[in-house]
């Protein structure tokens, strides 16, 4: 779908320099690095990340950091709150006029699934109950990866963890986190995976466009975390939206528009059996059961996008 | 200059408004709500340029607060008790990022029980954090040293955040007259903050609180941040006297009342230590060689000042409104370790006292340094007690029994 | 040093009446310390606030043991216990009473020590609105007894501490406060200073080891339930619901389910209001169908 207000008509249209430094320590292949560098190279390095506890805190380890701009690590639960008070500072500076406009940054938040998820929901809310003009990136592989995948209140059902390594794996479902940042109204809430670059560069763009809280949510592939080839990365991301795992959606002015409708949805098992994490839904025997009930869940999805 | 009758809360937020405060993320607890709520009327008004903002939580508003002052703007907060330990995370986090500014603590005990009033359980717990600390008696003294701990926390040679403490109900809600100086006088005094390198600013990219993985660099961050609270001692003493320069009310890292001749001395933080000063008074006039030395600055801890007052007393008689569970009384703790093995060490013996706010009686503060004395006179500290009465101990048993609890387990005949 | 200790109830402006008092000292050229004790904040709960007004700054803190004036601004709160009424009250402590009976009737009463004194603010006073009066009143009246406050301190000092309400209620305050100065003329300065502790001879405090004792019992647990039916909150009233039987009409039991203290129940198909516990909200008198229900003064309601 070509939308006329957008730089990104194709592929051809995104940045090929990249903007976010190489030499971080995240894992080969990661899904969520992937995601960011890409909208790093949008958002440009005007920016300030907030972050809060998580496998991309390691992106800034004494001395080095990958980033043109600026960074603050807070702490799990209140990377929002550090969000907060840094706006509020610029904002007081620029009022001020103890600094002109030409300093000015945008603030950005960037956690994992486990502080948007979770411990984080309470600074979260907050924030967007607030107005605050802050962007907030997820990078979300489905369980607290940095301390070594224990399930997190991301993690999809059935998934093997090392909290939940059960014939059945996870017992729990995925929380509802867009839905959770839509019921709040906030200026703009979208899902975007690096898989999909050209429908995620043109959600960066609006998110950029807007004022207000703003939501972009990057499922991210993990090599370390789900078990699987680091090379599979952008092939697992693919698959998750063909099969329509993960929907590519935005909400935005109380509407919530889809921006890539799988036509002909691949089948879920397809997704699944790539992945170690999933790899007892197959062997020894095949689990009917789960990967059903997986399926029906994503088709009871499908049916009322 | 006016004098005025201020509550303790009162002068907290007059020191915020003449301090400059930019920023004030706010949190409500009792008891500083006062102080948000007088923030937010000026502000509102526009008596008060300032913005103030309500986080969800105080570990949120501790975060806030930091990244607002590492972002380059003078900020204010406050908070007690199971506020400030829920913010605990974020004061050891903040004071690491050296970007300075002001948290008010209004003391109050600790649950469980939970309870209103005051002890110094709360603010004794982020001694280790790196916060500096400020302890008030009067709410003169509240209003004074929230100027003074802007000068400490800027101080390049300091950049740590400092608490300012004044207890709960005792100072908080109760009104004493107040000295307020003018906006000149006080911007004489305390000149704007200048955040320099520890700033957000487009032009210069700075990643700041980051990991650090490796014992050798880890130290050398933690160390420096040491050195830096050490420095506070001179600092204060130097901000403190030029704010007798400025104002006529000096003030020095000890508050010593009546000590160059005495044998015997009370050591005590807080607003309860007034108390001391008259039992002082009352010993005196009965004869009694009786001294009262009360900190004001507890971190960084004045060892040498304290050395200089107590070595050569024959006596202390320090009284802990805290309880350390398993330990005793922290003050005790920490001046036994400034004193041990100095020449002319006096005796110590160890009183807890005054916790959730448990008042202390003349008989008690009289009875006390006579078993200074006496330990004195021995050579010898009895153990440490807990202050409780006789009639304490009926009135809670009364309780016991509507609470029902089993006659024959309370032990009595 | 002067200390006062004033006694009330949540929502009969105690604390306002520490600061008007407060305030009239120290526009007097006195050094003050004031401040208003609560245990929990409730309209009718039990509240004390105190004064103490001197030459010299005040050093001391917290609770006034004793005092040398008592300002009851609620007579009911004097069986209470947990008021602390008569705490620390000897030979020289004057007791000010808010009551419509002689001081003789309450020093047989309280058998106390010291000279009691009577006053009445507001005659009529049965609006719950016009009970904060009552702590203008108060303080006018300590005001005069101490004898170094002047009206026009007084009258500033009221002015200063109402500055937030409506002209007409600064107004009003202000002639109650001068009424209750005028009623005390004749015992202008009869308050006393007392005495400072002295350590010369001072009554050694009965310390004891508190023994351990274990968790079930020196947990802070409660191990029944209801226990809270001990505590007598129908003294809160100073309103009392009457039900006229001949005009209940045995509805669903309104009254009953709209208590928002359980205190009315249902006995044979009739409402009865618990005395003990009744707060004297009067909601059950807003929401009675047939308006059976009427509120007489508590102190004229038959026990």
């Amino acid at each position: 779908m070509s939308k006329p207000d957008t730089r990104f008509r194709s592929v051809k249209d995104l940045p090929s320099s990249h903007l976010l430094g190489t030499g971080t320590p995240m894992c080969a292949g990661c899904g969520g690095l992937q995601a960011l560098h890409e909208i790093y190279d949008i958002l440009g390095g005007k920016t300030v990340f907030i972050n809060a506890a998580g496998c991309m805190t390691l992106l800034s380890v004494y001395p080095f950091t990958p980033f043109r701009g600026s960074w603050l690590y807070t702490a799990m639960a209140s990377a929002p709150a550090g969000a907060q008070g840094v706006r509020d500072a610029l904002d007081i500076l620029l009022e001020r006029e103890r600094i002109g406009t030409d300093e000015d940054l945008q603030v950005v938040v960037l956690t994992g699934d486990g502080a948007a998820y979770g411990m984080g929901l309470s600074s979260t809310s907050a924030a967007i109950d607030g107005g605050l003009d802050f962007l907030y990136i997820v990078y979300d592989n489905e369980g607290y990866g940095n301390t070594g995948q224990q399930y997190s209140p991301a993690t999809p059902h059935a998934a093997l963890t090392s909290t939940s390594r059960g014939v059945s794996g996870f017992a729990g479902y995925k929380k509802d986190l867009f839905a959770i940042w839509c019921a709040h109204r906030p200026a703009y809430a979208a899902t975007v995976i690096g898989a999909e670059p050209l429908d995620l560069a043109r959600k960066v763009e609006k998110a950029m466009s807007i004022k207000g809280p703003r939501l972009l949510l990057a499922l991210a592939p993990c090599p370390t975390g789900w078990d699987f080839d680091p090379q599979e990365t952008a092939e697992i991301g693919k698959l998750a939206v063909k099969t329509g795992v993960w929907p590519l959606k935005e909400y935005v002015d109380g509407q919530i528009t889809h921006t890539k409708l799988p036509m002909r949805r691949v089948p879920v098992e397809r997704y699944l059996e790539k992945q170690g994490r999933f790899r007892h839904l197959f062997r020894p025997e095949r689990r009917e059961d789960l990967l059903r009930e997986i399926q029906d869940r994503v088709d009871a999805y499908w049916e009322n996008p | 200059m006016t004098r005025q009758l201020i509550t303790g809360n009162g002068a907290a937020a007059w020191g915020a408004r003449l301090a400059r405060a930019d920023y004030v993320p706010a949190f409500p607890i009792t008891p500083q709500t006062e102080i948000i709520e007088t923030l937010a009327a000026w502000i509102e008004r526009a008596e008060m340029p300032g913005r103030l903002v309500t986080l969800e939580s105080e570990h949120s508003m501790l975060t806030a607060a930091g990244a607002a002052a590492a972002t380059g703007v003078r900020v204010f907060t406050a908070t007690s008790s199971q506020g400030l330990l829920y913010a605990m995370e974020m004061l050891y986090t903040v004071a690491g990022w050296r970007a300075p500014f002001v948290l008010v603590n209004v003391s109050r005990g600790l649950a469980t029980p939970l309870t209103l009033e005051p002890d110094h359980n709360d603010v004794l717990a982020a001694r280790d954090c790196g916060f500096l600390q400020i302890h008030c008696a009067t709410c003169q003294e509240v209003l004074d040293n929230l100027l003074i701990a802007y000068r400490l926390a800027e101080d390049q040679r300091v950049r740590l955040p400092v608490i300012v403490n004044l207890d709960g109900f005792y100072l908080s809600f109760t009104r004493e007259p107040v000295d307020l100086p003018e906006p000149e006088e006080v911007d004489a005094f305390l000149p704007p903050f200048e955040a320099r390198d520890i700033a957000f600013r487009a032009s210069m990219p700075e990643s700041q609180a980051v990991a650090v993985l490796g014992g050798s660099p880890y130290s050398y961050f933690r160390y420096e941040s040491h050195l830096a609270a050490l420095n506070g001692l001179g600092v204060y003493e130097t901000a403190g006297a030029a704010f007798g320069e400025h104002f006529g009310r000096a003030y020095a890292p000890l508050d010593c009342y009546r000590c160059e001749d005495a044998e015997i001395c009370y050591l005590m933080i807080g607003s309860f230590a007034t108390k001391a000063r008259v039992a002082v008074d009352s010993l005196r006039a009965a004869g009694q060689a009786v001294g009262l030395v009360r900190p004001r600055l507890l971190r960084p801890f004045p060892g040498e000042p304290l050395r200089k007052a107590l070595l050569g007393k024959r006596g202390v008689a320090v009284i802990d409104q805290n309880l350390s569970f398993g330990m005793g009384g922290v003050l005790h703790a920490e001046l036994a370790s400034a004193l041990y093995g100095q020449p002319q060490a006096p005796v110590l013996t160890s009183f807890v006292a005054g916790l959730g706010g448990r008042d202390i009686a003349p008989e008690e503060l009289f009875e006390i340094a006579r078993i200074a004395r006496e330990a004195a006179d021995n050579g010898v500290a009895p153990p440490p007690r807990l202050l409780y009465t006789e009639d304490e101990l009926r009135e809670l048993r009364t309780l016991q029994t509507l609470a029902r609890v089993e006659r024959n387990e309370l032990g009595e005949a | 040093m002067y200390r006062i200790r004033f006694h009330g109830r949540g929502g009969q402006g105690m604390k306002t009446a520490s600061r008007i008092l407060g305030t009239a000292c120290f526009l007097a050229g006195f050094e003050v310390q004031d401040a208003p004790r609560y245990g929990a904040e409730r309209r009718g709960a039990p509240i004390f606030a105190y004064v103490r007004a001197g030459q010299a700054p005040i050093r001391e803190r917290g609770i006034i043991r004793r005092p040398d004036l008592v300002v009851v601004a609620d007579p009911t709160l004097v069986p209470i216990p947990a008021a602390g009424v008569l705490v620390g009250l000897d030979t020289h402590s004057l007791l000010l009473i808010n009551s419509r009976e002689t001081p003789q009737i309450w020093k047989g009463r309280l058998n106390c020590a010291g000279p009691v004194i009577c006053f009445h603010p507001h005659s009529e006073t049965r609006e719950r609105s016009e009970l904060p009066f009552v702590g203008t009143a108060s303080a006018a009246a300590a005001a005069r007894l101490l004898g170094f406050v002047e009206l026009s301190h007084l009258e500033q000092a009221v002015q200063q501490e109402l500055a937030g309400l409506d002209d007409p209620i600064v107004d009003k305050n202000l002639a109650i406060a001068r009424r209750a100065h005028e009623q005390m003329a004749a015992l202008e300065g009869r308050v006393r200073e007392g005495e400072e502790a002295s350590a010369h001879a001072y009554q050694i405090p009965d310390w004891i080891e508190l023994p351990f004792e274990e968790a079930r019992v020196s947990a802070p647990v409660i191990h029944a339930g209801l226990t809270s039916e001990a505590v007598p909150t129908g003294l809160w009233r100073t309103l009392r619901p009457v039900i006229d039987y001949d005009r209940c009409n045995r509805c669903w039991w309104v009254c009953s389910a709209f208590c928002p203290d359980g205190a009315i129940r249902v006995a044979d198909g009739l409402p009865v209001i618990d005395y003990e516990h009744c707060k004297g909200c009067l909601v059950c008198m807003a929401q009675c169908p047939p308006h059976a229900i009427a509120a007489l003064p508590e102190e004229e309601a038959a026990p």
